[in-house]
């Protein structure tokens, strides 16, 4: 097994290799250093401010809509299984603290083919996932123009449709040109959704165990507590959960990413699933089935209502903005990166990766993503959106899992993790399965779809790049 | 041998004054090529496309202060964060001070400011260093209500008040062969009256300051001295930050 990546794809171009030295403050290549300027807070503010726009401000309604509370089971079980994959990914990423995530851990683990799959199907997941939080914003606005006094009748899912066009064309657009530092704008965000969903949910968790008091609608309908339904709402609100892969995205980036790297997924995975099960707790709690079903995907603006009136109502619309914003927003930043790791690899054409001279930003990748982006975000599909993404995610994830096992087996030199799971291969090995086996209780459309991704990412491979050789190269 | 660091923002055209060029040619320098990158971009990626260029201009940047008469060499960093890479690399190859690198013809005067909490006798020795044996004079700044304190007016036992020991400290350049005058800010602030003084300098050299509220409001004093003097700064890093990097950074 050779240390280097090898072989030339169908442009003739190769892998770039080169040996580096990795620090806890910086990147040390041949000729320059790559400094590491995301700390613990940032690490979580990626993961926490791409998952939260969706398990908290689009999903409650539709999972608390198919099986009422039950569906606080559903993200537990969501949440666990983020965990269970969240533990090898740290490992994996401390070993390879570089950029390209998921993607990149897979090619040295389990080689070129699987790799081109997972990269490309990361890169079209992440468009699935980037077009999803942009249809809930698209939600989320028309809620916004009807409390202003702006009712739309008839065609309103046009409406939604045409908003997260714009939306996606506007995200693009500014990341192309867009300069300032939106970090610490993320931070910010992040922050101030987490202070208004912990007053929100205290004041919920007060009236659910009878403290408080506020006029809940009379609702017949019971909560199905079954497995197979808890299962299946799993499968569709685990979009929920996707954000701690994108922390290993940044992974090249992060400070000390020995310690913060664990602890920024781990942690992330850790805080949202608290927060979704409160939350579809309250909302469950104050409605029953029927009435979130027929609130749809902003539903929690009627929780919002129910509980603090018209305030409740106008702070979960600020907030459920402010949240699919962050959410699409960082989706495309982790898209671009994707699409990075690839193209560096020679999986996809060199070009994929340039650097504009005029803003320093990589407006192909950017374009790449925010294309397909766009076209997706037209459809207003929420769950077709939302499920494929996680299928997209699932199988990689799964592939995760196996990559570890299998580069602890082969134990290239390099391979030297700072952070170990513990218990062998017990974590890993029920992480695959539990990713694997969650995909069988999904949509048969959104599995179709996810599968025939696949399929063309496996044919690009033997067109384009079948010469690559990408197993064990660090 | 004494080391400044001078930070370079290689990738935007900037380069080195030859004012500064030759100031600086007594010690030894380290040319630290940067560039800043906005958080769309993985910094490997620009190293990719960019590295070759920036290197090719360090490469002569670092010759010409070769030629300006210091040994020279360069570092090339791709960062988020400009303050973050100078402090990390100063610590790293044992820099005594870093530069703001800004325009300046012919340096005949620089400024030396010893207000504030900063390490005089490190200062000095800096300021002697680089003045070597040139016909450079020095102007030593106090501003008004600031304390000279653990200056060399202790060693010299010519007066325990601060200008006796701002005196004092003239005194010691002066016995280096360095022409040396003292100047009092009568009041105001401190940076208001450093900038005041600057006329008839070309260069300032300042101690390091710990972070402060001002300086995560306005940003870093050395920044805005160099701002508003319009001429380069060398700001003197605290000794003991630079021993406790000592170790790993004298190779």
């Amino acid at each position: 097994m050779t240390d280097e990546p090898s072989g030339r794809n169908l442009d003739g171009d190769a892998p770039v290799a080169e040996s580096v030295a990795e620090t806890e403050e910086a990147t040390i290549t041949e000729g320059a250093e790559l400094e590491r300027t995301i700390g613990l807070t940032g690490g979580l503010a990626i993961g926490i401010g791409t998952m939260i726009g969706a398990g908290i401000f689009v999903f409650p309604g539709l999972a608390g809509g198919e099986i009422g509370t039950a569906a606080t089971a559903s993200f537990a079980v969501g949440g666990l299984i983020a965990l269970l994959v969240a533990l090898p990914t740290s490992e994996l990423a401390t070993a390879m603290p570089r950029s390209g995530g998921g993607y990149y851990f897979i090619s040295r683990g389990l080689g070129t083919l699987v790799g081109t799959v997972i990269g490309l199907s990361l890169w079209l997941g992440l468009v699935f996932a980037t077009a999803f939080y942009l249809v809930g914003l698209g939600y989320y606005a028309l809620d916004a123009l009807a409390q202003v006094g702006v009712t739309v009748g008839a065609g309103s899912g046009a409406i939604v449709s045409v908003i997260a066009v714009v939306a996606g064309v506007a995200f693009t657009v500014l990341n192309v040109t867009g300069t300032e530092n939106a970090a610490k704008l993320q931070n910010g965000i992040v922050a101030l959704l987490l202070s208004m969903l912990a007053a929100f949910l205290g004041f919920g968790l007060l009236e659910a165990f009878g403290v408080v008091a506020v006029e809940t609608p009379p609702g017949e309908a019971e909560s199905v507590w079954e497995a197979v339904p808890i299962l299946s709402v799993a499968a569709l609100v685990f979009t929920s959960y996707l954000g701690f892969a994108q922390v290993a995205t940044v992974a090249g980036e992060m400070k000390d990413p020995g310690r913060n790297l664990p602890l920024a997924m781990v942690g992330s995975v850790v805080i949202v699933t608290v927060l979704y099960v409160l939350t579809i707790f309250v909302a469950t709690n104050i409605f029953t089935r029927d009435a979130l079903l027929s609130a749809g995907e902003t539903a929690m603006v009627e929780v919002g209502r129910a509980l603090l009136g018209p305030t409740g109502a106008l702070v979960i619309i600020v907030g459920g903005l402010l949240a699919t914003m962050s959410s699409a927003n960082a989706s495309i930043l982790s898209t671009s990166r994707a699409i990075y790791g690839v193209s560096k690899d020679a999986l996809l054409p060199r070009w994929a990766s340039r650097i504009n001279l005029r803003y320093g930003t990589p407006h192909v990748a950017l374009g790449m993503a925010g294309g397909p982006v766009v076209v997706l975000a037209a459809t207003g599909q929420v769950q077709l959106l939302a499920e494929v993404a996680s299928f997209l995610h699932l199988i990689m994830y799964g592939l995760m899992c196996v990559a570890l096992v299998a580069i602890r087996r082969d134990r290239p030199e390099w391979y030297d993790p700072d952070f170990v799971v513990p218990g062998g291969p017990v974590i890993p090995v029920v992480g695959a399965l539990a990713s694997f086996g969650l995909i069988a209780f999904m949509d048969r459309l959104s599995i179709a779809v996810g599968v025939v991704v696949i399929a063309v990412t496996a044919g690009w491979y033997f067109y384009y790049a079948r010469d690559v050789t990408l197993k064990g190269a660090l | 041998m004494t080391r400044v660091l001078v930070p370079v923002a290689v990738l935007e055209g900037e380069t080195v004054s030859p004012g500064l060029m030759s100031l600086l040619g007594t010690v030894d320098v380290t040319v630290l090529g940067y560039h800043v990158l906005p958080e769309q971009t993985p910094p490997d990626q620009a190293r990719l496309q960019f590295e070759d260029r920036a290197t090719a201009a360090l490469e002569d940047l670092s010759q010409e202060f070769r030629a300006a008469g210091g040994d020279a060499d360069h570092r090339l960093v791709f960062t988020r964060d400009r303050k973050q890479t100078v402090r990390r690399v100063t610590d790293e190859v044992g820099a005594d001070a870093f530069a703001v690198s800004r325009p300046t013809g012919d340096v005949d005067r620089i400024l030396v400011s010893l207000s504030g909490d900063v390490d005089v006798d490190r200062i000095l020795s800096f300021v002697e260093d680089v003045v070597g044996d040139r016909d450079i004079g020095v102007t030593l700044f106090l501003a008004a209500g600031a304390d000279l304190s653990g200056g060399p007016g202790d060693a010299g036992g010519v007066s325990d008040t601060t200008a006796g020991r701002l005196e004092a400290a003239a005194g010691r350049l002066r016995d280096a062969g360095i022409d040396a005058v003292t100047e009092r800010a009568a009041d105001g602030s401190a940076f208001d009256a450093l900038i005041d003084a600057v006329p008839g300098h070309d260069a300032v050299v300042m101690g390091e300051r710990a972070p402060s509220f001002r300086s995560l409001v306005f940003g870093d004093e050395s920044g805005r001295v160099a701002a508003a003097s319009v001429g380069p700064v060398l700001v003197v890093r605290n000794r003991r930050e630079v021993d406790a990097d000592g170790a790993n950074g004298a190779e």
